[in-house]
């Protein structure tokens, strides 16, 4: 049985009411910068503090008393000219101390610039489903305060103002509309820029969702190498699944890079294809590269989209254009070759020295001498180091011992 | 076969009046379990324990959190920190027995969290939205009202026959009223420190408590009812 909370009061702590022990004027004051401003700080009379024990900090740092006025014995005030654009949106700290160094009071600045026009209004809409925009603020003085940036839009012939909502995504001066957007028909969207000093307002930009639809990078993206071919690799990847549902065409581009370098080569007539062979690459090289799709022919038009982000890079390499030194088990047909040569010149050489002449050859002569071979290389082995290069043939393994 | 169709299931009548208790009783349960915290019968060593890794986690956070709050606010002294601010809540945890200090630990941890709101929503006027600031302030209003939870059911099983006082009231006698700028953030920088030297001394508390709860076969619910 859970407990029930008992219905008696919960009695917080019963604290006096604090009196105010300095007061300073103006309080979080929003001004121009490069402007001036004198504020007073007026400690009350009971606290029997005297203005000229009094000083003020900006920001932490001490301000010079020159920059003061006595202005009765419990006024101080201060000037300062020229001011810098706020250090932190919360505003500048403006303090009044008594000498000890106790905090009086205190006003918080807010030091910047109306807003200009906001620049560069940009939207693009994936797959027709949604939008997003971004924007740049018009003016540098603008960013010391807290400025408010708000995206409207409106469908161009009829339909009511609205306000993008979702400024979240990640990034500054950028909303994001999820849904209820309508094709075929032009937008007007514009943003608005607002803060303590002022408001501006973006130029207004039309557009037609199906004008500004970019689509998902491809996936599965895939290098290979074409057989032996040292200086070509296949790339193979998959087109956007979004495509067929919003009766796309695409066109893709290609780039690659070499593994320790950041220049990237851009193939740009890849057309609709779906793989294309990159050609002229330098061989035993690793290469990355990434793809990315445009859609094209959005509901039958033949205008372009806006480019998808390039894939995840993926990685491949040449083959190099001679075997290894060491380790290679796959000897070209030349070198083949000369090792048969070399081998039969050794066995007819064992054969005149050791049989009767050639009547007697046949393949079982040519096994019994591999048998013979394998037992002297073993001889040779386990007495030393010695690279004889052709067979020698021990007395007691003559040839009469593998007659036919 | 008889022409007369056979009823299978059973008829259950119940009376107009039945109904309606029936639907008052439902309204009360549900009313009662959506009022106060469902606790589970847990083992004494580690419900205390738990709590207590969740205070030392919440204290971590609010080190960090205190010192975001400093460089949000620009360059302040640490004497805006120590001025002289109404009705937020001491960091001391009062009372003699374990019980009296089990309560002590939450109703602070109620009492600081109508001031941590107060404080998110100041901040959310002062800084800009990507500040971390805010979802620092958010983690710590959530972890705490998690450990009050925590301390209410641990509470709730030690001592089953004591009162537990109800929530706080959250209201303006709470708060402090609206504040200039400077005042503000003077608030935030009390609130803060005071809310770390609290979970500094909570961490000590529970790890005392541990020790001086869970490991005694009387449980002091029935060393209370002696007296």
């Amino acid at each position: 049985m859970i407990s029930m909370l008992c219905l008696m009061l919960f009695v917080p702590r019963v604290f006096s009411s604090s009196t105010q022990v300095a007061v300073i004027f103006p309080q979080d004051p929003a001004l121009w910068m490069g402007s001036s401003l004198t504020a007073t700080c007026t400690v009350s009379p009971e606290r029997g503090l005297h203005a000229n024990t009094m000083y003020w900090t900006l920001n932490g740092k001490r301000l010079p008393s020159s920059t003061y006025g006595l202005l009765s014995t419990n006024g101080l005030s201060v000037t300062l000219h020229r001011l810098n654009g706020s250090q932190q949106q919360s505003g500048d700290n403006l303090v009044c101390h008594s000498r000890d160094g106790h905090v009086l009071a205190g006003s918080c600045l807010y030091v910047g610039m109306p807003p200009e026009k906001p620049v560069n209004l940009t939207c693009w809409s994936r797959n027709t489903k949604d939008l997003s925009c971004k924007w740049t603020p018009g003016g540098r003085g603008e960013t010391f305060i807290k400025t408010k940036y708000t995206l409207k839009y409106k469908l161009r012939w009829y339909g009511r103002e609205r306000e993008c909502e979702d400024y979240s995504t990640g990034q500054r001066y950028t909303c994001y509309i999820p849904r209820d957007l309508a094709l075929f028909t032009p937008y007007e969207i514009w943003v608005e820029a607002s803060n303590q000093l002022g408001t501006a307002t973006s130029d207004v930009i039309t557009l037609d969702i199906l004008d500004v639809v970019t689509t998902d990078p491809p996936d599965n993206v895939h290098v290979s190498r074409v057989g032996e071919l040292e200086d070509q690799l296949t790339v193979r990847w998959g087109s956007p699944p979004a495509l067929k549902d919003f009766l796309f065409q695409a066109k893709y581009q290609i780039r690659y890079r070499l593994e320790d370098s950041a220049e990237w080569k851009l193939v740009d007539d890849v057309g609709n294809q779906t793989s294309c062979r990159l050609a002229g690459l330098r061989e035993g090289t690793v290469y990355f590269v990434q793809v990315r799709c445009n859609p094209v022919g959005i509901y039958g038009s033949r205008k372009a989209g806006i480019w998808s982000d390039w894939s995840h890079p993926t990685a491949a390499s040449t083959p190099h254009s001679e075997p290894l030194q060491s380790g290679s088990c796959d000897p070209k047909s030349g070198e083949q070759n000369s090792t048969l040569r070399r081998e039969l010149k050794q066995f007819f050489g064992w054969v005149r020295k050791h049989a009767c002449g050639c009547s007697g050859m046949s393949i079982k002569l040519y096994d019994q001498w591999r048998v013979w071979l394998q037992k002297s290389h073993k001889t040779r082995n386990h007495v030393g180091k010695n690279n004889i290069p052709f067979i020698s043939v021990p007395a007691q393994h003559r040839l009469h011992s593998y007659a036919p | 076969m008889s022409g007369h169709v056979k009823n299978m299931c059973p008829q259950l009548t119940i009376s107009q009046a039945a109904r309606t208790l029936l639907s008052l009783l439902l309204v009360a349960a549900i009313d009662s379990v959506s009022a106060a915290v469902v606790c589970r019968k847990q083992p004494c060593g580690s419900s205390l324990q738990r709590s207590l890794k969740l205070t030392k986690l919440i204290h971590k956070e609010s080190v960090d959190l205190l010192k975001t709050y400093k460089v949000s606010q620009g360059d302040m002294s640490e004497l805006f920190c120590q001025m002289s601010i109404n009705n937020v809540p001491d960091p001391n945890i009062s009372g003699l027995d374990p019980s009296e200090r089990m309560l002590s630990i939450y109703s602070h941890c109620k009492a600081f969290l109508p001031h941590l709101k107060r404080v998110t929503e100041q901040q959310t006027d002062l800084q800009p939205p990507s500040s971390s600031l805010l979802s620092k302030l958010s983690t710590a209003h959530n972890r705490t009202n998690g450990l009050a939870n925590q301390i209410n059911c641990i509470y709730q099983t030690l001592f089953p026959n004591l009162p537990i006082p109800p929530e706080p009231v959250d209201g303006p006698t709470s708060v402090p009223p609206s504040q200039n700028v400077f005042q503000q953030k003077v608030y935030g920088c009390v609130v803060l420190k005071r809310f770390k030297e609290f979970l500094s001394r909570v961490t000590r508390e529970l790890r005392t408590l541990k020790s001086q709860v869970c490991t005694r076969r009387t449980t002091f619910a029935d060393t209370n009812a002696l007296f």
